[in-house]
């Protein structure tokens, strides 16, 4: 608790990672609301070419809102925006070199790193409770049946949303503590997320059209996955697969997988080298 | 006699350049210690291994006679380089968190606030503080809860000279109160003003240490000439102080290891039958005599 509090002491008073969470929910919010009017569009659009058209699509109802908000808010666009916050958080220590002032003053390297293993589980885990607050709120107002059973049946996607963001903070934690530089950290970081993987990824998805599916082992790839679509009837019978209706433990276990190595690198690099 | 920091055959390597070779140094309880060297000699490298920055290559160090730990760092005080503050964040703020890592309560903010002379704009961000401020702000984190070392690194870098006037005053107020200091810096008129031991290092290497009076001891040098340069310069080599002569633009340079006085020469050498055609006392500058010291280690 006293490396929190020290965190906490740096964190709460810092201008520049309030204006970023406030953007984060910002576009969450513009994005929830024009989710279902965009996909209403579509749904019109696509009618006008059916003789049995298809049901407006309703996002915003148990059980489905569960998968529906928690897809909306990671996807890439948004999911970068607490990613940056980590990255100034931790690249900071470096450029305000307080990194070593703390070590001086009697901090381990260990303890360090673990106090900024600390922010990152507090951020997902606020972000994700925030975001389950709305998804109950949201859901009740627009919801006819209010069972219980009905309320909670997809509660694992919330969950699912908490180990994507803890994950893809890790990430850029280990950007940060690798690259110790904001800009550039920030720079590469983005340009991998939102450039880089997804052009990697339609190449390798390509020729391997059939079952082979390295594609999905690419990282933020791998983070995406877990929540991969929403949730919406007319979207299913447009796209004519199946779409995911729970977690899979499988899809949560590869980022997870990465994000251990990371912090494994993290904590033997940073215990090694010269501040 | 309380060894505070022992310092046994420390070395480190960056690349081609030995930053600190086989280094060795004790520092005894109410020493005020001088690191004295160019830049680039070695101290802040020192520094950093001592202080868990750095990780040497080898050797090894021991504070207050037990191997290091983060606890035993809580008991130091230290100013490295640069002040390294959040720049958004009050000056007491910044002291709050430093107050949390060393595990003390905040009573004690306040106290080194207006020792430092920092109290008025405590509620100020460290970004708006002038650099003298901010070396400061810097004293008082490492003064909090009264540590058993305070450790200074250039702590007059860059600034103006009041600034260095007043940084000078602060150290030499905290070293009247007994705490032990080591100050690390290229200035030897620095070190000659604040400390009672020094070390002088040039290229990782410690080429003296002791006390300042004996290190850093000047001797004056007597500028001769007569008629018969030949006879006076065997005159002076077999003065019983004598320690070297050189002849520098027709005049004979000369050091002696005592204090000799431009008399006490010229009735040496008239006993002698040698009359001087000019004699003069020359004093050497610190600064002069920190080069020479160099230099005779060089060659």
């Amino acid at each position: 608790m006293k490396l929190l509090s020290i965190e906490l002491k740096k964190i709460l008073p810092y201008k520049t990672f309030w204006i970023i969470i406030g953007l984060y929910f910002l576009f969450l919010a513009l994005g929830i609301i024009m989710a279902e009017y965009i996909v209403n569009a579509m749904v019109d659009d696509v009618n006008r070419r059916l003789p049995i058209p298809l049901p407006h699509a309703v996002l915003f109802n148990f059980p489905d809102i569960w998968q529906n908000l928690t897809y909306f808010a990671s996807i890439r666009f948004v999911l970068i925006f607490p990613a940056i916050i980590v990255i100034i958080l931790i690249t900071n220590e470096f450029t305000n070199k307080t990194v070593r002032q703390n070590i001086v003053n009697g901090m381990s390297r260990s303890e360090f790193i673990f106090s900024k293993l600390q922010v990152v589980f507090l951020l997902s885990f606020l972000i994700s409770f925030i975001l389950m607050i709305v998804i109950l709120i949201l859901g009740l107002i627009h919801s006819d049946s209010q069972s219980l059973s009905m309320i909670l049946t997809r509660f694992s996607f919330v969950i699912g949303f908490f180990i994507q963001m803890f994950t893809y903070l890790i990430y850029a934690f280990f950007i940060a503590f690798v690259l110790r530089n904001t800009g550039l950290a920030i720079a590469i970081f983005t340009l991998y997320t939102i450039i880089i993987e997804p052009v990697v990824y339609f190449f390798l998805r390509a020729p391997f059209m059939w079952e082979n599916k390295v594609y999905t082992y690419l990282p933020v790839n791998a983070v995406i996955r877990v929540v991969e679509y929403p949730s919406i009837p007319a979207l299913k019978k447009l796209m004519n697969f199946e779409l995911q209706d729970h977690v899979s433990l499988l899809a949560c276990s590869i980022p997870m997988i990465y994000a251990a190595v990371m912090i494994a690198i993290v904590y033997l690099s940073f215990n090694k080298r010269d501040m | 006699m309380k060894n505070i920091l022992s310092i046994h055959q420390l070395s480190k390597r960056y690349g081609r350049i030995q930053a600190v070779n086989q280094l060795s140094l004790e520092v005894i309880k109410g020493q005020v210690f001088g690191i004295l060297g160019p830049n680039g000699s070695g101290k802040t490298t020192t520094l950093g291994m001592v202080l868990d920055l750095i990780r040497p290559d080898s050797g090894r160090f021991q504070w207050f006679g037990e191997e290091p730990t983060k606890e035993n760092r809580k008991r130091i005080g230290a100013v490295i380089e640069t002040p390294n503050f959040f720049p958004y964040l009050s000056a007491a703020k910044n002291l709050e968190i430093v107050a949390r890592i060393k595990d003390l309560d905040y009573s004690d903010i306040d106290r080194v606030l207006k020792t430092t002379g920092l109290y008025e704009r405590r509620n100020d961000r460290f970004k708006t503080f002038s650099f003298g401020m901010k070396q400061r702000l810097a004293v008082a984190s490492a003064l909090l809860g009264n540590p058993d070392i305070l450790i200074l690194d250039e702590p007059t870098n860059g600034l103006d000279p009041q600034g260095i006037a007043q940084i000078r005053r602060l150290i030499l107020q905290v070293a009247a109160g007994g705490i032990t200091i080591i100050l690390a810096s290229h200035l030897l008129d620095e070190v000659q003003k604040i400390c009672s031991h020094v070390a002088v290092l040039n290229k990782g290497n410690v080429l003296f240490s002791g006390a300042v009076n004996e290190v850093l001891a000047v001797s004056d040098s007597i500028e001769l000439a007569a008629a018969d340069m030949i006879a006076l310069k065997a005159a002076i080599e077999s003065h019983p102080s004598f320690k070297s002569v050189v002849e520098i633009d027709g005049l004979l340079l000369a050091v002696f290891s005592d204090v000799v006085r431009p008399g006490d020469i010229n009735e040496f050498l008239q006993r002698r039958t040698i009359n001087l055609t000019h004699l003069a006392e020359r004093k050497r500058t610190l600064e002069q005599h920190f080069l020479e010291l160099l230099k005779e280690t060089q060659s």
